[in-house]
């Protein structure tokens, strides 16, 4: 078998047992990997509560991860979320997918509940579970730190071992598994870091084939002016949206009530460059290096992070926007989950955080004491306590990120229909909305944009589970990796049967979702975008969203998708039918 | 979306890449719907009914060429590959169905191609075309086919000669009837420095319209800016060139603000010819019988085998270099620039022409005596007869261009 391993690495905590199975071929080529092949690992536990100890953590590579496929060197964590009590998967870079590739397996799957803390140390076919007692309590760089020597690392920090519904699983690079809270899984597990060290070779099936899509893929890379662009992404970083997004008047502030903040420029790209010397840095492998470091190797914030815990909370100083990612980091915290949890709180109470305020939360945040315990539960539980549950600016329970709905009508609905909840990188409409690729649309009509979606969503579940990363399509298409895929496994894939596959992906999804109760009344956007128009000026109106249009345009997509009305499955024998 | 059909309808009819009678839309939201004519609208709709995609074009292009690359192809062969730097990136091949090719039904073999690729062209149908996202995305993969196969059957022509039945008579149908003079007669520009925003402005979309309505570009290909001070006013990255308004970006020069992210690929090019060259305004675009010049190359035992990127080399068609580049970061912001200050103009190996000029006027003169210089020799050659036309070949003035 090419790209694939075909297994499975297995260990229950609770007993201590590791072992490996095979994983049938017949469901790698129809899930991939990545977020596709957790999804369908998880058919017989969707069901369960997200800190149930059967409840798994699946940890999976994809077919193309140990090829030079560019930013393919990536896995996806799956499990459900305690946030969001949705399905839920995040990918992250780094080398740690590259060696659990290269230890042999395709998958890792984590279930059951350690007695005392513990470390997975995985090196080649080897698995041992290591106390891990003096670890525990310690931040992602102490971590780290410790277990340098023995591979690369997956830990959680005091965040995730204290179950905040929004914790993190940190790789020792400094990417993160991020959003919906998968850390806390994994500290309930009592599972401080996994540690993974493997060099196995991926054969690639047809090497001619493989070079000549990469090269594809490389040239389309640079024609790209959001990649390769001198004002694009390789050169700033994620922050180089911060201008448009307050061009465009569309960057949430002050919890939403406003969409422009007069002070984005101190952190918008050239002010990370200019303040904190931002060089380039970024995933194992990747050519394209958009995350950026000081030169002391201190990661700086990507475009959310700046926008959330900048204008969402009414803070212009770049330092102390930098500390609170750093915070974030160490502590294993979700910044755009935090920063929004903090926005909302400060519109409850009438004043939001000034900078220092910041810092002070976000260590009791994750230490869950004083403020701090109540802004672990995330924005929707803390604003329902309050009695201000309408502050929450989250879909599901997931908090909105850095795209403000009513300046990008498939924004607001991609929101929505986004099966982890109040996620852009679903169906990521932000690509052609605002940044014109790979065509520009129209972002104040919903026009078309059911389809849209759907289709998005279709072709990211499949880029989910290759496993690439999303921003590689602000060049590339589906076309150029498939012909990896194909080039590198043997089997013939075309964009077409990817965006399938991607399909039965989120319709998988949703069904978990749906089995848990989820309906239509989970795909509404919070009432201030319906009732509140954003900031209107330079000759830009934000008006509030038409919620009739919007409900026609929902209304399209479950049509389009074979839901019922309510959003639902009328075939109860839906996932019996997937293989 | 029924206003999106006609006005992509209207615009390969204005653009001359389709018969006005052989023109059909399908599109599908929560419901398929499609326009136009009837035999090849069902095919449109049963093509796109089969595929995960918003939009898809079935027309009878203007021109046979694409059916003349079918019927030239080798049996066994089964895509077209251009050379073309635009269809090489975007495109990458394009498959094409046979009039006798035996199988499936029509649109499932074409929903099978279009599954994989952009475009394909059906021998005796015509070029049939997808968007995954707009309407408007499957009218440009349209036009990118007619122009890959327009540029690509010249080339081919010009090595081999007729060989086809009724070849010979088409080609000159075409010459005769489907070419017009190209001229800037006429068009009225603003002359000297620019310098209010709203001049700027304004003169960019009229200049972007002239270039698609006197022919010398298809509107998806190319970019224009202009340089006031510090800033430099550039048309956006996917815009259409007579549709400019709304789609200029404009980009300060130290860079102190990324807005410009949605700026042309080429934005770095432009920025380093303005440098180089002390020009106002840039006009960049992909005039075909340039595009087909540019290739010809007869450099005997040369090294390079990726002539678009490497080729060191500085050429000449006429008093115009030609440099190897490709789009963005691929070497074209490099090479450009040192070349074109003293003639005003340059080629790009495979891609298109570069103008400047003190005023759009200046710039687009220069780009119409570009094409038409192109043109020119190009018949030239032809009717020298194939052999000749592979001898004879581009001056190899100096090199290396940097």
């Amino acid at each position: 078998m090419n790209g694939w391993t075909g297994k499975i690495l297995k260990v229950d905590l609770t007993s201590g047992r590791a072992w490996r199975e095979d994983i049938p071929t017949e469901l790698l080529h129809a899930y991939l990997g990545g977020r596709g092949l957790g999804v369908r690992l998880l058919r017989d536990h969707y069901r369960l509560d997200p800190f149930d100890p059967a409840m798994p953590l699946v940890f999976a590579v994809g077919p193309l991860c140990g090829t030079t496929a560019p930013t393919a060197a990536r896995l996806t964590v799956v499990s459900r979320s305690p946030l969001t009590s949705t399905i839920y998967d995040c990918s992250a870079g780094g080398r740690f997918a590259w060696r659990l590739k290269g230890a042999g397996v395709d998958a890792l799957h984590v279930s059951g509940e350690s007695p005392r803390p513990v470390v997975l140390v995985v090196n080649g076919e080897s698995a041992e579970l290591i106390p891990a007692d003096s670890l525990w309590g310690k931040t992602i760089h102490e971590t780290v730190a410790a277990l340098a020597g023995k591979g690369s690392v997956a830990a959680i920090g005091p965040a995730g071992e204290n179950g905040v519904l929004f914790a993190n699983i940190m790789m020792g690079e400094g990417n993160s598994v991020g959003r919906g809270g998968l850390g806390a899984v994994m500290g309930k597990k009592r599972l401080k870091a996994v540690v993974v060290e493997g060099e196995r070779p991926v054969e690639i099936a047809d090497r001619q084939r493989f070079d000549h899509a990469r090269q594809d893929v490389m040239r389309l890379f640079r024609a790209s002016p959001v990649i390769f662009g001198e004002l694009g992404i390789a050169e700033y970083g994620t922050p180089a949206l911060v201008d448009l997004m307050r061009q465009r008047r569309m960057a949430p502030t002050e919890n939403f009530r406003k969409t422009v903040f007069a002070d984005s420029g101190n952190y918008a790209g050239p002010a990370l460059r200019r303040d904190f010397q931002a060089r380039k840095d970024g995933c194992y492998g990747c050519p394209i290096q958009c995350k950026k470091s000081t030169p002391q190797g201190e990661h700086l914030p990507e475009y959310e992070t700046v926008s959330h815990f900048g204008a969402l909370n009414g803070i212009s100083s770049l330092s102390a926007i930098v500390r609170a990612n750093t915070l974030c980091n160490e502590l294993g915290l979700d910044t755009i989950s935090a920063a929004a949890t903090i926005s909302a709180w400060g519109e409850a109470r009438g004043r939001f955080p000034d900078a220092a305020e910041v810092a002070t939360l976000l260590t009791d945040i994750a230490w869950r004491r004083g403020d701090g315990l109540l802004l672990s539960l995330g924005s929707r539980r803390a604003a329902a306590e309050l009695g201000r549950p309408e502050l929450s600016m989250s879909v599901k329970a997931l908090e909105l990120p850095a795209y403000d709905p009513r300046g990008a009508y498939g924004m607001a609905l991609a929101y929505c229909t986004s099966n982890r909840g109040g996620c852009h990188l679903r169906a990521y409409p932000i690509s052609h909305e605002i940044l014109r690729k790979p065509v520009p649309t129209d972002r104040f009509s919903f026009s078309g944009k059911a389809r849209i979606i759907k289709i998005a969503e279709d072709s990211n579940a499949a880029v989910d589970s290759l496993v690439a990363c999303k921003f590689s399509f602000f060049g590339a298409t589906l076309e150029e990796y498939a012909e990896l895929l194909s080039a590198t496994t043997r089997v013939e894939y075309t964009p077409q049967t990817l965006k399938e596959i991607g399909e039965r992906i989120c319709l998988t999804e949703r069904f978990y979702n749906c089995g848990n109760g989820f309906t239509a009344a989970e795909d509404r956007l919070p009432e201030r975008f319906h009732a509140e128009p954003g900031s209107s000026g330079e000759g830009i109106d934000i008006p509030p969203i038409d919620r009739a249009r919007f409900n026609e345009e929902l209304a399209k997509y479950y049509r389009i998708r074979g839901l019922t009305p309510e959003g639902t499955f009328a075939d109860a024998d839906f996932l019996e039918k997937q293989p | 979306m029924h206003d999106q059909l006609a006005k992509y309808a209207a615009r390969l009819i204005a653009d001359r890449a389709a018969r006005p009678d052989g023109i059909a839309f399908a599109a599908q939201d929560d419901l398929l719907i499609t326009e136009g004519n009837p035999e090849l609208a069902r095919l449109a709709g049963d093509t796109l009914s089969c595929l995960s995609a918003l939009s898809l074009v079935a027309a009878r292009p203007s021109l046979p060429f694409a059916d003349f690359l079918v019927q030239r192809a080798e049996t066994g062969e089964s895509c077209i590959v251009p050379r073309d730097t635009e269809t090489r990136t975007f495109l990458h091949d394009i498959p094409f169905l046979r009039r006798d090719e035996p199988g499936m039904d029509t649109g499932g073999r074409i929903a099978r191609h279009l599954g994989n690729r952009k475009g394909v062209v059906v021998e005796g149908v015509g070029i049939v075309a997808s968007g995954s996202v707009t309407v408007e995305q499957a009218y440009i993969n349209y036009s990118s086919v007619f122009h890959a196969t327009f540029v690509k059957y010249l080339e081919v022509l010009l090595r081999e000669g007729f060989r086809l039945p009724g070849e010979r008579e088409a080609f000159a149908a075409f010459r005769r009837d489907w070419l017009r003079p190209l001229t800037a007669e006429g068009l009225v520009f603003r002359q000297g420095a620019l310098s209010e925003p709203g001049e700027i402005l304004a003169e960019m979309e009229a200049v972007g319209r002239y270039t698609v309505e006197r022919g010398l570009v298809d509107s998806f290909f190319g970019n224009i800016s202009c340089r006031s001070g510090e800033v430099i006013y550039i048309s956006q990255t996917a815009a259409s060139l007579n549709e400019l308004a709304g789609c200029i970006d404009p980009v300060p020069t130290d860079n102190s603000n990324t807005c410009g992210i949605t700026a042309s690929s080429e934005l770095l090019a432009h920025r380093r010819i303005y440098e180089a060259s002390g020009a106002r305004v840039i006009l960049h675009g992909h005039p075909k019988f340039s595009v087909v010049m540019s290739m010809l190359c007869a450099e005997a035992n040369c090294p390079v085998s990726d002539c678009w990127r490497e080729c060191p080399k500085v050429r000449f068609l006429g008093d115009t270099p030609v440099v190897a580049g490709e789009i963005g970061a691929g070497g074209l912001a490099k090479r450009v620039p040192p070349v074109i200050a003293g003639p005003g103009r340059a080629v790009v190996y495979g891609h298109g022409v570069f103008t400047i000029g003190a005023d759009f006027g200046e710039a687009f003169r220069a780009m119409v005596e570009v094409e038409n210089w192109c043109r020119a020799e190009y018949f030239r050659r032809l009717d020298d007869g194939p052999g000749l036309a592979a001898k004879v070949v581009t001056e190899i003035r100096r090199a290396p261009a940097d």
